[in-house]
């Protein structure tokens, strides 16, 4: 029986509410939960802080340009399988030489094609009742990957290549699967119909402060006070890609290295801005927008 | 029950077809829906697929649940304060508002609890456990025991509540319904004491009980009063807000093809790994080579609004794909040259335009709406030989679709090159004709 409990988070990460209840939806219904959103959102921890949390089995598939069902649910290795069928001549040959060892095939029978199926991230998944299935970034596979796993979504069902075995898992067993995407392509409506849709908001200021409290508990607030003032001010000025909270917690971890006035002084020079701002254009816009006007920046950031 | 939900929320341009009825009905089976907040939950992550789709959705769902409909520029508390379902709600709950509130937080408890979930509710029942606890001690205070039993009786009705079987709890959704659609259904509503909801957190606040702090009603909230969030109407002509929604548009025009040819160097890769074991590799014929050319109207004053928008959403497309932009200007209409920069003094003839690669997409920005006399023989054949030459061609049009009519020449251009509103949606539909076009 898999666990169907409404779980909100552990000690490191914050669940966000919403994303919670969705997630618990997901995993009473058996089904895969989408999450979609900026980058930098927290979509990949959830799965992963989830597994660690309750202490279970995980899997993760990264997707890429290269993705294809053989290498998410199972593929068949010919190689060993050629192998292992010329075993038997080989070993014959020998005899007749007069050569007493003989070639194993490491308990394999070429007789039973199972033996040489080689089971990805899913077809384990769906083997171990109560896991953890991630597939990361879907949105980075063919269009045809989403597609071909449809069948094994909506059945609970994976058909093994060349044995023909059938892995199925009931409902109850069902692994609970989180898929991210960063929407660089759309999903098809049929993939997406069959999936519990969450999209992530990019969290406020007052949850953000819960984030950060959770990855850098000793920051102490006046650092955080001024450094939110400074991040989100960057996102409201447009940039081509605006700062997420991955940027944010990196910025944190190199300012707190050193002692409260000099972290406030740095963040408010914005030294380390290469870990906010990823582009030329968006650097150029930044450096013209605020750093030409310092003073006036000062006196909004500084917290009274 | 819930049969004429799909079509409701096809008026807001939701499509819920039977698949997602059959999961909402299973989410009922399995507990998930207790209350009308987890109604909005599931719902929600059945139907929504896209962010753009929430604004609409909770439109779609105030209508359809709480006869509670937006009219075109309303705020979603205008609408629930202009409503019978509200009214009525206020009726029932007057004895736990003081007079201290005002109407602002009157619209945030009914929020609250329409976005109740199960979930809050069992949060309040397990803080309920700990009060206890922490509480034990001081029962001899009179006015402790009264507040006291007063809170233990509403959170009995709300155990209560979460203890009624699936059975119970549709009949009860289904005789709410049928009142909320009769004008004068009396008795027990969908909201308030006898309805979905029960007993919201007005009453346990006080004891520092808090149900659904951060809960649905604070997220409905932000999507419906929020820009960032709503309404980034698909139909809405472009601009900064749905400047993205018109990129996911335009994401379409990479073409995928379902040709698959035979994968020469992937089979000899394999093959060798394998051992001298060749089995052939198939891959899909791509076409990722993307070449888009874009010719702007950037003569007219009624251009203005739109030509940086235009640009930045061509712009976003260029670093999103590695293609080849090419951007030209014109006013009003191309006669036959076209120019290079936004200033229109280097100019290019079309002949030459019309040599290049028949691959090119087209796009065409512009009203199209100029003096009869400006649209004449040279500008007419300019756009046929454009049309011949590139078969994936669109024109976009910021005026509204339903003013084109009252124009000639927009008339006259959308017969020579097809016309579509410059909008996320009108974008969409170009480029799904586009790939339609084989050359």
């Amino acid at each position: 029986m898999a666990d169907k409990e409404f779980w909100t988070g552990s000690e490191k990460y914050l669940c966000d509410r919403d994303l919670a209840q969705s997630f618990h939806i997901a995993r009473t219904l058996g089904m895969p939960l989408l999450i979609e959103g900026e980058p930098g959102t927290g979509k990949t921890e959830l799965p992963l802080q989830y597994a660690a949390d309750r202490d279970l089995e995980l899997f993760v598939y990264p997707t890429g340009s290269k993705s294809n069902v053989e290498q998410f649910v199972a593929r068949f290795d010919h190689v060993k399988y050629l192998r292992d069928s010329q075993i038997e001549i080989l070993n014959s040959q020998r005899e007749e030489k007069g050569l007493v060892s003989k070639l194993s095939t490491g308990g394999r029978n070429p007789e039973n094609l199972a033996d040489y199926v080689v089971k990805g991230p899913a077809a384990q998944a769906y083997s171990a009742p109560n896991s953890v299935l991630l597939i990361d970034e879907i949105d980075k596979a063919p269009r045809e990957f989403p597609n071909d796993l449809l069948y094994a979504l909506s059945h609970r069902k994976f058909i093994m290549p060349e044995s023909g075995e059938v892995l199925d898992i009931s409902e109850d067993d069902m692994p609970a699967i989180v898929i991210t995407s960063n929407r660089e392509q759309e999903l098809p409506t049929a993939f997406k119909g069959r999936c519990i849709y969450h999209y992530i908001h990019f969290p406020e200021a007052d949850i953000m402060r819960q984030i950060i409290a959770k990855h850098y508990p000793k920051v102490e607030n006046k650092i955080v006070d001024v450094a939110l003032d400074v991040f989100y001010h960057l996102r409201r000025i447009g940039l081509e890609r605006a700062p997420t909270t991955r940027e944010l917690l990196n910025w944190l971890k190199y300012v707190k290295t050193y002692s409260t006035a000099e972290a406030i002084d740095k963040i408010q020079k914005l030294e380390g801005l290469g870990t906010l701002i990823k582009t030329q254009t968006d650097l150029e816009r930044v450096q013209k927008k605020i750093l030409n006007n310092p003073l006036d920046f000062k006196k909004r950031s500084t917290p009274n | 029950m819930f049969e004429t939900l799909p079509h409701k929320f096809s008026e807001y341009k939701i499509p819920v077809d039977v698949r997602a009825l059959l999961i909402l009905r299973k989410a009922m089976e399995k507990d998930l829906v207790r209350t009308l907040g987890d109604i909005y939950n599931v719902l929600k992550g059945i139907v929504v697929k896209d962010p753009e789709m929430m604004g609409p959705f909770t439109k779609a769902y105030y209508d359809y649940f709480l006869n509670i409909k937006m009219q075109y520029g309303d705020s979603l508390s205008d609408a629930i304060l202009r409503s019978d379902t509200f009214r009525k709600w206020k009726e029932d709950n007057l004895d736990r508002m003081g007079d201290d509130f005002d109407a602002e937080d009157i619209v945030n408890m009914f929020l609250d609890d329409v976005h109740m979930t199960h979930y809050d509710i069992k949060e309040v029942l397990d803080g309920r456990e700990l009060w206890d606890k922490d509480q034990g001690d001081i029962e001899d205070k009179d006015s402790e025991e009264s507040d006291e039993n007063q809170l233990t009786r509403s959170l009995d009705k709300m155990a209560d509540y979460s203890d009624l079987s699936l059975e119970e709890l549709l009949e009860r959704m289904k005789e709410v319904m049928d009142q909320q659609k009769g004008k004068h259904g009396g008795g027990s509503h969908w909201i308030g004491t006898g309805g979905i909801s029960p007993y919201g957190h007005g009453g346990a606040a006080k004891d520092g009980l808090r149900v659904g702090g951060t809960g649905g009603g604070k997220m409905a909230r932000k999507v419906l009063n929020d820009r960032k969030y709503f309404p980034v109407d698909l139909d809405a002509i472009l601009n900064d807000n749905n400047v993205d929604a018109a990129l996911a548009s335009l994401k379409g025009i990479i073409e995928e093809t379902a040709e698959e040819k035979l994968d020469i160097p992937v089979t000899i890769n394999k093959g060798l790994k394998r051992g001298g074991l060749f089995i052939p590799e198939i891959k899909n014929k791509e076409e990722d080579k993307l070449q888009v050319i874009l010719i702007i109207d950037n003569g007219g004053y009624s251009m203005d609004p739109y030509i940086r928008v235009v640009q930045t959403l061509f712009r976003k497309m260029k670093t999103r794909f590695a293609h080849d932009l090419e951007t030209y200007y014109f006013h009003n209409t191309i006669y036959n040259r076209v120019f290079l920069d936004a200033r229109r003094t280097k100019s290019v003839e079309i002949e030459r335009i019309i040599k290049k690669d028949p691959n090119y997409r087209v796009f065409f920005v512009g009203d199209a709406a100029m003096a009869a006399y400006e649209l004449n023989g040279i500008s007419v054949d300019s756009y046929r030989k454009m049309k011949k030459q590139f078969k994936k061609i669109a024109w976009l049009n910021p005026e509204p679709e339903r003013y084109w009519a009252h124009t000639f020449t927009t008339m006259v251009i959308k017969e020579l090159i097809p016309m579509f509103p410059l909008s996320p949606k009108g974008i969409e539909i170009a480029v799904q004709q586009m790939n339609r076009k084989k050359n």
